[in-house]
């Protein structure tokens, strides 16, 4: 206690001085660190408006347009990849959809017979009447430019959901082969159906955009502008998801899918929300290419154009939204400007020296050679990318370090954990002939169970008794094969594990399943996730309501992690893999209760921690009641289910052998058998006789 | 023809291209069964391995089709190109998995998937650098021998390859069953930590079967070009394709699921280019490889893995 006054410690100050410095203190790191890429993508967008200015060559300003181009499709393929983490090897795929979509509704390609249905459509200047020599006459799409970026994003949209649904149960590999599969079949499909994209040949006259009558026609200057607008569009709305309830959630995705679930985090939506927006952006971009390039042909778009962009968010940073543009930025313009010039000179450093073999190189032949060193160089040793998605959080000061411990401890704050009454009459959780059977073995066998509100209940068994798989069962983490779950009244059986938070059940895990690359206040917010609201729309537009509730939610955090004094409550910022083992307990039951539960499920809470600490977590356990929230533990130290269980259940080889007090457990013929072995009737008698 | 020749001659055509993918799908599927890496290097190991095994034959004054042989001289020339073809590459992957992949082991996410993506654009492009973009002439000393079985043809060199590419599994099947590294290499295949425990150095045994798989990778190179005739620095991606497919369709980490995933893709390929569109024909096989994968992860004769978690 060297400096008893300093509140971040928590050691001396009030509760609430410390919430609240602790508070704005994280908020403070928080525009810390963006800060400074915000200054390189601002600096990056101003020097792009004056560029043209600068640089009056057409050739360069094209080549500029490309690049801004390759960068918005990098910065969604960021948001499948690199946000949710799910392998997409076949993203140019939806590039292809979006272009084809404006190529196809603003040329002369498909042009269907003239009738009276097609003449609303002629009013709002979407089609065209053409009329040549006799008959009907035919049909010309003329929809604007302006028009179709956003219905490509939504077509594409379309196919990121269709493509993505069937993707959700694979894992990493997998999903990645798949999504090349799928990357593969559109291309064959375009260069298949000639009636829609003039086959191998390739879209022709699509029609060049125009805004109030200028029609870009080919100069450059337009559309670098028009990229440089999409581009900035979706810097924000990648930074702005990526900060929000929607971006933590698939953070949570990517580092652990079982965790993110137990913790209230829909799965499924989040996944096709993201492959829905990752494919939109695309869906945007190819519209702005084709629009520029003027046609489309099916090899534009096949697996090449997938690794390009691979490599373009590997070098820059997956999950990084400034790493991303810098890499897209990179690699076009080295391909466009800078290995034309080094060829040049290695060249003439052939002449000079007179070595041949340099005079055959041409650096614009190799780029793929360049993409695949650069895939592998930066995987061995930078596989967080030059821009990292997260920098290194300053440690603990040594004064902070050598602080004394403060407990804080359940009652040290006084914000209720919930807000549902609860009818104490009732019972909490009632569960009857609960069984799960895995092939022939019972893991659980027709367990009954009774818990009443407010009461903390203990479960013991020796190891493989079925323990860990019952909290699954109740959490819905494995669907049970007979037998329910009821939780104060309503029946909860087979729910998914997300709606069983929402409902009011939140569980840690014996081998901690923390999300060890997200920071402690991350990894404590997700908690937050189901008492939220705040959607993808939400969180782009950061609308006052969305704002608001992003404080409340980090107040609520904060207050979570305040239940175990400065234990936590300094390292906020810290990645939750660099904490200590009891301090990850701890937090795992801080994200566990900030999703305000009615029931929490704690399976082996003190694991691992010494006798101290146990002490310490034991008394934090006990008052959990006292803030309205009844508890259910697994745990191996009898100490601490004497201490505060008011009921236990010992289970053996999946049955529930006796329920009672502490103390009829002690006594417990059948308890003592399970744990000692059957040849202990004479210790049995030993026992009671003492 | 007939409709039963042309069926017969289809089959035939179906079973060496099958074989071909058989061997290429072993690599993909041994490595699978190991560390659970999808090795995208493989694909382009096996383009190598098709140009190291051309060059062997051109260094011995074997050029296109001239030099015919027959008999034992055919088969001793044969076996000896073979041999150099399959330590070369079998020497490439042990390489790349011992400097790129090991270092990477342990690390979780997509990265050593990600650097198996890298190598094959790097050998990929080597490859295209040093001898262009053209297709080249392969060396070919077998002879052009054929029977005609009804209306359909079955030539010597498809009869060679079956031989190849049976003696070549029976061969693998022996060592994973019988030997003692082969133990080592199912035991490591089932869990790594347990492994590692009785005494398996794991790290020996996954730079064999690196070794291993790019060695048949270099097999069905050669192979590919005694069939074809030619080879070119694009054959790795399409095969290497449907060579996983094959892998996946027959079960991934599955060694027989892989030889008849092999021969059913060549089928597929050689049937569905006679009876349906030729230039659907990758559409089909690639649903193949998302139906199975959706629906049936283990494939034809895989067990479903023990999750873990």
């Amino acid at each position: 206690m060297t400096k008893p006054s300093s509140d971040s410690l928590g050691n001396a100050a009030s509760p609430d001085s410390e919430r609240r410095e602790g508070f704005l203190r994280s908020l403070r790191h928080r525009v810390q660190e963006v800060s400074g890429r915000r200054v390189f993508l601002v600096a990056l967008l101003t020097l792009g408006v004056f560029f043209p200015l600068i640089d009056g060559n057409e050739g360069d300003i094209d080549a500029a347009a490309n690049a801004l181009a390759f960068a918005t499709l990098a910065l969604g393929l960021n948001i499948v990849v690199g946000f949710a983490g799910l392998l997409d090897l076949g993203y140019a795929a939806f590039f292809a959809i979006g272009a084809y979509a404006y190529g196809i509704f603003s040329s002369y390609q498909v042009q269907p017979e003239w009738s009276a249905f097609w003449e609303p459509f002629q009013q709002l200047g979407l089609v065209q009447h053409l009329q040549q020599g006799a008959g009907p006459g035919n049909v010309h799409f003329t929809v604007s430019f302006w028009l179709m970026l956003p219905i490509s994003a939504l077509i594409t949209a379309f196919f990121g959901v269709l493509f993505g649904a069937p993707t959700l149960r694979l894992k990493g590999d997998y999903l990645a082969i798949v999504t090349l599969g799928f990357g593969e079949i559109v291309p064959i499909v375009a260069r298949n159906v000639p009636y829609l994209t003039n086959g191998a040949q390739g879209l022709n006259g699509v029609t060049s955009p125009s805004l109030f009558g200028y029609s870009f026609g080919v100069k450059s200057t337009p559309f670098f502008y028009v990229g440089l607008a999409l581009a900035g569009l979706l810097i924000i709305i990648s930074l702005r998801l990526k900060n929000s309830r929607i971006g933590r959630a698939w953070l949570a995705i990517r580092e652990d899918e079982i965790a993110a679930e137990a913790m209230g985090v829909n799965r499924v939506k989040l996944k096709l929300l993201a492959f829905a927006v990752g494919a939109a952006f695309a869906g945007a971009t190819g519209t702005f290419y084709v629009a520029k390039l003027q046609t489309a042909t099916p090899e534009m778009f096949t697996f090449p154009v997938s690794v390009m962009l691979l490599v373009m968010i590997v070098l820059g940073g997956m999950g990084s939204v400034a790493g991303v543009v810098l890499g897209a930025l990179i690699l076009q313009l080295l391909q466009s400007w800078f290995l034309q010039d080094m060829t040049q000179w290695i060249h003439a450093l052939g002449s000079f020296t007179g070595i041949d073999f340099l005079q055959q190189i041409d650096l614009v032949q190799s780029i793929e050679l360049i993409f695949g060193i650069i895939l592998v160089v930066m995987m061995r040793f930078r596989r967080q990318g030059l821009i990292p998605e997260r920098t290194a959080v300053t440690a603990l000061t040594h004064a902070q370090q050598s602080a004394m411990p403060t407990r804080g401890g359940v009652k040290s704050t006084t914000v209720p954990l919930h807000h549902r009454s609860i009818d104490p009459t009732t019972p909490l959780l009632e569960i009857k002939g609960l069984s799960k059977s895995f092939g022939g073995i019972h893991a659980v066998r027709n367990i009954d169970l009774t818990v009443m509100p407010g009461s903390i209940v203990g479960i013991i068994g020796p190891n493989g008794s079925g323990k860990t798989t019952f909290f699954n069962l109740v959490t819905g983490l494995t669907p049970p094969s007979l037998g329910r779950v009821m939780l104060a009244g309503e029946d909860v059986t087979g729910l998914l594990p997300h709606v069983i938070v929402e409902r009011g059940i939140a569980r840690t895990f014996q081998n901690l399943r923390l999300f060890a690359n997200m920071t402690v206040l991350e990894n404590v917010l997700i908690g937050t996730h189901t008492r939220t609201s705040t959607g993808a729309l939400g969180a782009v537009l950061r609308t006052p309501a969305v704002k608001r509730e992003e404080e409340a939610a980090q107040a609520r955090a904060l207050d979570g992690l305040r239940i175990f004094g400065n234990r936590l409550v300094p390292r906020v910022e810290h990645l939750a893999r660099t904490l200590s083992y009891a301090n990850r307990r701890r937090l795992e039951i801080a994200r566990a209760l900030v999703s305000e539960p009615v029931l929490l499920l704690l399976d082996e809470p003190t694991a691992g921690m010494n006798p101290a600490e146990t002490l310490e977590l034991t008394d934090q356990i006990k008052h959990l009641r006292d803030r309205g929230v009844t508890v259910l533990l697994i745990e191996h130290k009898l100490a601490v289910v004497n201490q505060i269980a008011d009921k236990v259940i010992v289970l053996d080889h999946g049955e529930k052998i006796a329920e009672g007090t502490p103390k009829e457990i002690h006594s417990n013929r059948d308890v003592l058998r399970a744990y000692l072995g059957r040849t202990t009737d004479a210790v049995a008698t030993t026992a009671a006789a003492s | 023809m007939e409709f039963w020749d042309v069926l017969l001659q289809q089959v035939i055509n179906g079973v060496s291209l099958g074989a071909m993918y058989a061997l290429l799908a072993l690599g993909f599927t041994m490595v699978y069964g190991i560390i659970e890496l999808i090795n995208f290097a493989h694909f382009n190991i096996f383009m190598v391995g098709s140009f190291i095994a051309l060059w062997t034959m051109q260094s011995m004054g074997f050029a296109g089709q001239s030099h015919i042989l027959h008999g034992l001289p055919l088969i001793g020339v044969l076996a000896l190109v073979l041999a150099l073809t399959m330590a070369t590459t079998g020497t490439l992957g042990a390489l790349i998995e011992r400097y790129t992949l090991r270092p990477l082991r342990g690390v979780s996410g997509p990265a050593p998937m990600i650097t198996t993506i890298g190598l094959s654009y790097v050998l990929f492009n080597v490859i295209l650098l040093t001898t262009g973009a053209d297709s080249k002439n392969y060396s070919n000393p077998m002879p052009n021998v054929r029977w005609d079985i009804g209306g359909a043809v079955l030539r010597l060199r498809e009869v060679l390859l079956w031989g190849l590419s049976i003696a070549l599994m029976i061969a693998l099947h022996y060592f994973v069953r019988r030997t003692k590294m082969g133990k080592a290499m199912q035991a490591t295949a089932q869990d790594q930590e347990a492994a590692r425990m009785v005494g398996v150095d794991v790290d020996q045994v996954v730079v064999i079967t690196f070794f291993i798989g790019s060695a048949l990778a270099g097999a069905a190179g050669l192979i590919f070009g005694l069939y074809y005739n030619y080879t070119s620095f694009i054959i790795g991606y399409t095969a290497g394709l449907r060579a996983f497919t094959a892998a996946v369709l027959g079960g991934i980490g599955n060694i027989p699921g892989a030889m008849l995933g092999g021969v059913l893709i060549g089928l597929i390929e050689s049937l569905g280019g006679q009876y349906l569109e030729v230039r659907w024909t990758d559409v089909i096989i690639f649903s193949i490889l998302v139906l199975v994968l959706v629906f049936r992860p283990t494939g034809l004769l895989g067990s479903p893995a023990p999750t873990k978690s």
